[in-house]
């Protein structure tokens, strides 16, 4: 019995990463799946504790966050070891890669175990002061970024350039393959980099990020204190120590392979696979005391918390902090974006709205938002414009950073306005019509100048969304002659005539 | 038009048509503007107007009057029709094809034997939000036929514009430039940049890189790119029209209900001028006004003079 169930782990482990992968990949128009795209990051109670509290008030659609959170409180840490598609490609990687290699034994990795609880309580406390550096580390937040900003585009360069060859074997007619816009990412070698490491790391140990580094294991750590589902040895243990050898975790200690420390185990069931069966998983009572504790001294967490302290001052003193982010007025933020500097606090820079944006609009941030807005989506109208009749990112958004607004409240909201650039305008400096943002414009924001033969365009401030489609239309070279640029806080405009009570 | 002359037309037509579809039977398909059917339409008019009716009825009483659509598709062939699905709108708004009249057109080209349909358009709001609002993509697909956007550069190849006066080379199309049979279905616009957009203008969208034909001279582009594939048939949507924040609108719209179907696309742009005023005479725009349409007559696209067409009116109902 107990055998079926481990055997069933890993086949469950690649369905889970492939349903991520699905969910991504559904993640586009039309957006009409039964199943939220952003489930896996729904689930995550690291970013539900921590938007609960950065947003001081409860999101509904992060709810099931602390259902997960309910269920390993009651049955263990059963998340990491089955259903994490972070974990799943750690295993993954650990076993293409680095099978051949001679792990070290177990070591005394107690200074290493603290690192993660360290880690926890430097991110969180610089979390609360608003530098949104655990979000970073969050594992599904960071899988689900990696996947679409580092995997998706050269998925998609590749497919654009088989498109042609697979056209040759097809008939011409009916059936003719499009190449796709190919999705652009300033950040994805920084990001496709970072999690070469973490993946590389597999080479000191197995599941080095899940033992050592990640913020959603502690706190699963930090929960199943009191797990009911719990390990037993029984009589028959004749001490080979395989178990030992064979943890993910090194949950097992070599002296006492009896025991097991039961906040680092993740319920693999690994250890099941004992030749004399001496190993068992159960619903036991609880146990608040565990084998071997993370050891964590006073002054080891005081120190983690003023050292997060410091760090978050740092930041927040840091001139590209209170340089950027308010003050950059090309950093445009999705529409229905909640205010700049509760938005930097919100958004866990998932990436859920840059895959779901129809013209690859929304670009993650580098240093544009300084140093606590990494990686937050931005309008970057140049690459892609907002689309009038979208409202995708909103929708997305687990942690409701962009609000999930109707298309028609959407269609309100002033990103930014419009600027022409006269020294560079076709119209103004080469005395020619052109009028390609007139045209483009959604919202009747930019008008011909119907006394001058020119047609030279005229910017209703008022009216213009900051939508970008005319700068990104816009026929100059380079850089667009008609540039958005933000007005600080995004604010409602009153189309004269909006386009669905036209006719009525 | 005397008698005598349109007999003498008709046989040396007759004879020549004879000759051509010898030749067409070995020569290659693509090149349509020597297709035996010109030769039947010395006949019929050259510009057809319906009047009063449903879309359906509109189009059914254009199209017999001009021939019927069995003197543009033989059986088996490929027929592209270019409508205009530019903007993301709804099909009330005026500025995408009506939904009715294309689903019929559509089932005019495989009654007549068509063996395949493709609908085209390159479009300047993303073409899934175009598509599924103006409702044209649903129409197509439960017509039978495809619907394809042109936002992959992959379906264009740079071609020479030999006649072209301002543009060279453009890359067009392929689908449009190799099909059997090419229908253009404009929707007549007001046009800000160009003050109407009509049937020549509609092959805009036939053009990767769009945005460069403003830089150069818009009105001379859009003559030079009609150069390259003479539609077969021009079939306008003039059941409502946008009159004013062209092309994108919402703007005020009106309902001449009418279709036009023509083989002669400087013609019935010319034509389609009359439904709209020039705001600077108050008067209805003459064709010599909108420089696209004259820059195609120069350029010997079509017969800009109504008074030298055969037109004819009929009612759909």
């Amino acid at each position: 019995m107990k055998r079926t169930y481990r055997t069933l782990r890993v086949p469950i482990q690649a369905l889970s990463f492939f349903f991520l992968l699905y969910l991504i990949l559904q993640t586009a128009f039309p957006l009409e799946t039964r199943i939220p795209v952003d489930l896996y990051l729904r689930l995550d109670p690291f970013i539900g504790l921590i938007s609960l509290i950065t947003q001081k008030e409860l999101i509904l659609r992060m709810l099931p966050a602390f259902g997960v959170l309910l269920l390993v409180i009651v049955l263990g840490n059963f998340f990491c070891g089955w259903f994490c598609p972070m974990g799943a490609a750690i295993d993954f990687f650990d076993r293409v890669l680095f099978r051949e290699k001679k792990r070290t034994k177990n070591l005394d990795d107690q200074a290493l175990r603290r690192g993660r609880y360290g880690v926890f309580a430097f991110a969180l406390t610089a979390g609360l002061l608003g530098w949104q550096l655990m979000f970073l580390l969050d594992p599904i937040s960071l899988v689900t970024r990696t996947l679409v900003i580092a995997v998706y585009p050269p998925v998609i360069y590749i497919s654009n350039q088989l498109i042609p060859l697979i056209q040759k074997f097809l008939p011409q007619n009916p059936v003719i393959l499009s190449t796709t816009p190919l999705p652009v990412f300033k950040v994805n070698l920084l990001i496709f980099l970072f999690f070469v490491v973490i993946l590389s790391l597999g080479v000191i140990r197995r599941r080095f990020w899940c033992r050592y580094l990640c913020p959603l294991g502690t706190l699963f750590s930090l929960t199943s204190r009191l797990r009911l589902f719990r390990r037993s040895v029984s009589q028959d243990c004749i001490h080979c120590l395989k178990c030992v050898k064979d943890c993910p975790v090194g949950a097992i200690p070599q002296e006492e392979p009896e025991t097991y420390r039961q906040q680092d185990c993740i319920t693999c069931l690994r250890c099941t696979d004992c030749a004399p069966a001496a190993v068992s998983f159960g619903l036991k009572t609880p146990h608040w005391q565990a084998a071997q504790g993370p050891s964590l001294s006073r002054r080891y967490v005081v120190g983690s918390i003023t050292f997060g302290l410091f760090s978050a001052l740092a930041v927040k003193t840091n001139p590209l902090q209170t340089g950027s982010g308010r003050k950059n007025n090309r950093l445009i933020r999705p529409p229905g974006a909640l205010p700049e500097e509760k938005f930097v606090a919100v958004c866990t820079g998932c990436g859920e709205c840059l895959k779901v944006c129809p013209n690859n609009a929304l670009q993650a941030t580098f240093l544009e938002a300084g140093l606590a807005g990494f990686y937050t989506p931005r309008l970057v109208p140049r690459i892609g414009y907002c689309e009038e009749f979208c409202n995708f990112c909103g929708r997305v958004c687990p942690t409701e950073a962009i609000l999930p607004l109707p298309v028609d409240e959407k269609r309100k909201i002033q990103m930014g306005v419009a600027h022409i650039d006269k020294t560079r305008c076709i119209a103004f400096e080469k005395d020619k019509v052109c009028l390609v943002c007139n045209e483009q414009c959604s919202y009747h924001a930019i008008i011909g100048d119907e006394k001058d033969d020119k047609k030279r365009p005229i910017i209703k401030e008022e009216l213009c969304t900051g939508c970008g489609i005319c700068e990104n239309k816009c026929p100059v070279e380079g850089d667009s002659a008609i540039i958005v640029y933000t007005t600080g806080v995004q604010k409602k405009v009153t189309p004269e005539n909006p386009p669905e009570a036209e006719r009525s | 038009m005397g008698d005598s002359s349109n007999l003498k037309l008709t046989r040396r037509g007759f004879i020549k048509g004879a000759a051509v579809t010898l030749a067409a039977a070995n020569a290659l398909s693509s090149y349509s503007w020597f297709r035996p059917s010109q030769a039947f339409g010395a006949t019929e008019p050259d510009l057809v107007i319906a009047e009063k009716g449903n879309p359906t009825q509109l189009l059914n009483a254009a199209m017999a009057s001009i021939g019927g659509m069995g003197r543009f598709v033989k059986k088996g062939q490929r027929v592209v029709i270019k409508a205009n699905i530019a903007w993301a709108r709804t099909p009330e708004q005026a500025c995408t094809n009506n939904p009715e009249l294309l689903s019929r057109l559509i089932k005019m080209c495989y009654d007549a034997g068509a063996k395949r349909v493709a609908v085209w358009d390159h479009t300047c709001d993303n073409y899934q939000f175009c598509f599924s609002r103006s409702g044209l993509k649903k129409v197509t697909q439960d017509a039978g036929a495809d619907i394809f956007s042109g936002h992959g550069r992959n379906v264009y190849k740079t071609v020479e514009i030999p006649k072209g006066k301002a543009l060279k080379s453009a890359e067009v199309n392929k689908d449009i430039l190799d099909a059997d049979v090419l229908i253009n279905f404009p929707i007549p616009k007001q046009h800000f940049a160009t003050e109407l957009t009509l049937g020549l203008k509609n092959m805009m969208g036939t053009v990767w890189d769009m945005e460069l034909l403003h830089k150069i001279d818009l009105h001379q582009c859009i003559a030079d790119i009609n150069t390259l594939r003479k539609p077969d048939l021009v079939v306008v949507d003039a059941i409502r029209i946008l009159t004013t924040n062209g092309p994108k609108g919402p703007g005020k719209t009106e309902d001449p209900n009418q279709v036009m179907v023509s083989t002669d696309v400087v013609a019935v742009d010319a034509y389609g001028t009359a439904l709209f005023k020039n705001p600077k005479t108050g008067n209805p725009y003459k064709p010599a006004e909108i420089r696209f349409i004259k820059n195609a007559y120069d350029l010997k696209l079509g017969e800009i003079n109504l008074s030298k067409v055969r037109v004819k009116k009929v009612q759909g109902a």
